[in-house]
């Protein structure tokens, strides 16, 4: 990056658009050069002369030719991609920030808490971890979302489940007659999970009310602030540390994080919104 | 420490005339009763202003323009001389460099106009209402990141070059003005003029809490102190705008990938909702906090660097007539009580 001008977007080209439930869609880009990013880090894509949003690869870091954007409609920007089709030309800049410590969760057993389209970047995470999966001891993966239409990612939840180490439980806020898992928010699952506390790292992603109760249950369960990880979400426009926007504290969460330990942030403002 | 030279205004003012056929030179000069910088030809060079605070527009506008195609090749614009920058803005330098030089993200456009920068700083002979830098460790007197420091005494300007960039300078403006050494008698009287300023600057200041522990007086501070000094805020964002260390900018898509840096403003709402809604400074109180925290707590936590020197610009210009300085004076009063 050094030397470049850090504020041009290199082009990528959509290949593919797969809708994931009724308000979420995964986006595959092929970048115009090889693209690498660790699992966590974060990447603006620019919508050509519209505008610029923050979004967390959802596919595998291992892969450098391709990458996977899962994007939920809630703005005016996210309007506008979710009506993208294959062909068209998009930028990206990046990768911008600290991603997930790989180094600090070989050789424990990880807690992953997701909800919603916080699925995505922890996606990414569990490609990462599946191909290291002789250095973890287990992964315990919990994942709530509103209902079952909102599930996303069901095809390869299907195939996680079948892999060794890895243990998939899910819920959503409200069944139909089609749901035979739990019932109840994301939080109610980790009462079902077996976890060796001590030997364990909790890593949680998802709607800021979300992670705000998934925190306070883990911290009831016994884990301490150093064992939780968590991915903020801010208005992180430059990625640089430099425009501001997405101070929280003394951190710009684009440089410093997106990912953060819970004892670096919890007495930050502001946290959960 | 560099010679002290002298030259009579007038053969000061025909050279600068000369180095403007081949640099942009920019100096202040007085419009309806405050003054700015203006580029300075042969004609105009004998309406600059030496030695008075404070030019409206603070140095960083120069380094960091309002507006800006930050995705276009930058055009090779050869040196820029800025005179008359006040100790102030000079001290900003600090914050600016560690923000836009820093090894992880180096700011091109920053760092070329940084360099093609020439700096002549101005000992400040008087204070405005509302300058305080000597509450936070500033000097009315450039001390840092000035190339060459001025001061003009009666028909003298003196000059003393403080780095290799000033030294060049100075050996130019030699080839169109006969310049000589300063006189002890001359270099005392100006370094006693400084220390006068330094203390009416001090003595006008006495209530004001110094930059640290104003930040502990914000963090403590009740929620009612801002609703209250907020009252009469209405968002314009003119103290950031105006402000020597506020840098914080909105990138505005063009097509072709395109993308202007623009100047941006925690004070103005949206500044940091994220798309699904969520924004901790959705309440303008909140915002006007946030100034202030930022200044005086975030900043130097992050940085090495303090996130205001004192300039006073955002008083002279909140149109709800909101005084900084007031603020901290009456936490600190408090406090005591």
């Amino acid at each position: 990056m050094k030397g470049n001008n850090i504020y041009k977007p290199l082009r990528a080209k959509l290949v593919d658009v797969i809708d994931e439930s009724p308000t979420i869609k995964s986006f595959v880009l092929e970048p115009e050069r090889e693209f690498s990013f660790a699992t966590g880090q974060f990447v603006e894509l620019t919508l050509d002369g519209l505008g610029e949003a923050p979004f967390t690869p959802s596919s595998s870091p291992l892969v450098k030719d391709r990458m996977e954007i899962t994007i939920m409609r809630a703005g005016y920007i996210t309007e506008k991609i979710h009506r993208l089709k294959p062909g068209v030309v998009l930028g990206i800049r990046g990768p911008f920030g600290r991603g997930y410590p790989l180094d600090e969760l070989f050789g424990k057993e990880i807690l992953v808490l997701g909800g919603g389209c916080g699925f995505a970047p922890l996606r990414s995470l569990l490609y990462n971890l599946e191909a290291e999966k002789d250095r973890i001891r287990k992964v315990t993966f919990c994942y709530g979302s509103k209902n079952p239409q909102e599930c996303i990612y069901k095809p390869y939840i299907d195939n996680l489940k079948t892999i060794e180490k890895f243990e998939v439980y899910r819920t959503v806020d409200v069944a139909d007659k089609s749901w035979t898992e739990e019932v109840g928010v994301a939080t109610v699952l980790l009462d079902k999970v077996e976890v060796d506390i001590e030997g364990s790292v909790a890593v949680v992603c998802g709607p800021p009310i979300m992670m705000k109760y998934g925190v306070l249950k883990l911290l009831e369960m016994g884990y301490v602030d150093t064992q939780i990880y968590l991915s903020m979400e801010k208005n992180m426009s430059c990625g640089l540390g430099k425009c501001g926007h997405c101070m929280m504290g003394e951190y710009f969460v684009c440089k410093d994080g997106p990912v953060f330990r819970y004892d670096e942030i919890k007495e930050q403002p502001d946290i959960w919104k | 420490m560099d010679k002290v030279y002298t030259v009579s205004t007038a053969e000061w003012q025909k050279a600068l005339g000369e180095i403007a056929r081949t640099s942009r030179v920019y100096a202040p000069v007085a419009f309806n009763g405050h003054q700015d910088y203006e580029l300075i030809d042969g004609e105009n060079a004998g309406n600059i202003i030496y030695n008075l605070p404070k030019p409206s527009t603070p140095l960083k506008t120069f380094l960091i323009p309002v507006k800006e195609n930050v995705t276009a090749d930058m055009e090779e614009g050869g040196k820029t001389v800025i005179m008359g920058i006040p100790s102030c803005d000079l001290a900003a330098l600090d914050i600016l460099d560690e923000m836009y030089l820093n090894n992880d993200f180096p700011d091109i456009y920053y760092s070329r106009r940084r360099e093609n920068s020439v700096l002549i700083g101005y000992d400040c002979h008087s204070m405005l209402e509302n300058c305080h830098c000597t509450s936070y460790g500033v000097k009315p007197w450039p001390e840092r990141h000035a190339d060459i420091r001025l001061a003009r005494l009666g028909d003298s300007i003196f000059l003393q070059a403080h780095s290799e960039k000033g030294k060049g300078l100075l050996d130019e403006l030699g080839k169109h003005l006969s310049i000589s050494e300063a006189g002890s008698n001359d270099i005392n009287h100006l370094n006693e003029k400084r220390e006068q300023l330094a203390g009416v600057l001090n003595q006008k200041n006495i209530r004001l809490p110094g930059y640290e522990p104003s930040g502990k007086l914000i963090e403590e501070s009740p929620e009612r102190v801002w609703t209250s000094y907020a009252s009469t805020c209405v968002s314009c964002g003119a103290c950031a705008t105006i402000c020597p260390t506020c840098t914080c900018f909105l990138l505005v898509d063009r097509p072709g990938f395109e993308k202007i840096r623009q100047l941006d403003a925690c004070q103005y709402p949206d500044f940091e909702r994220v798309a699904a809604g969520e924004d901790p400074l959705e309440e303008l109180s909140m915002r006007f906090r946030n100034r202030y925290m930022c200044k005086y707590v975030w900043k130097p936590q992050k940085f090495r660097s303090i996130a205001c020197t004192g300039c006073g610009r955002c008083i002279d210009t909140c149109i709800g007539k909101i005084s900084k300085n007031e603020l901290l004076e009456e936490l600190a009063s408090e406090k005591k009580r």
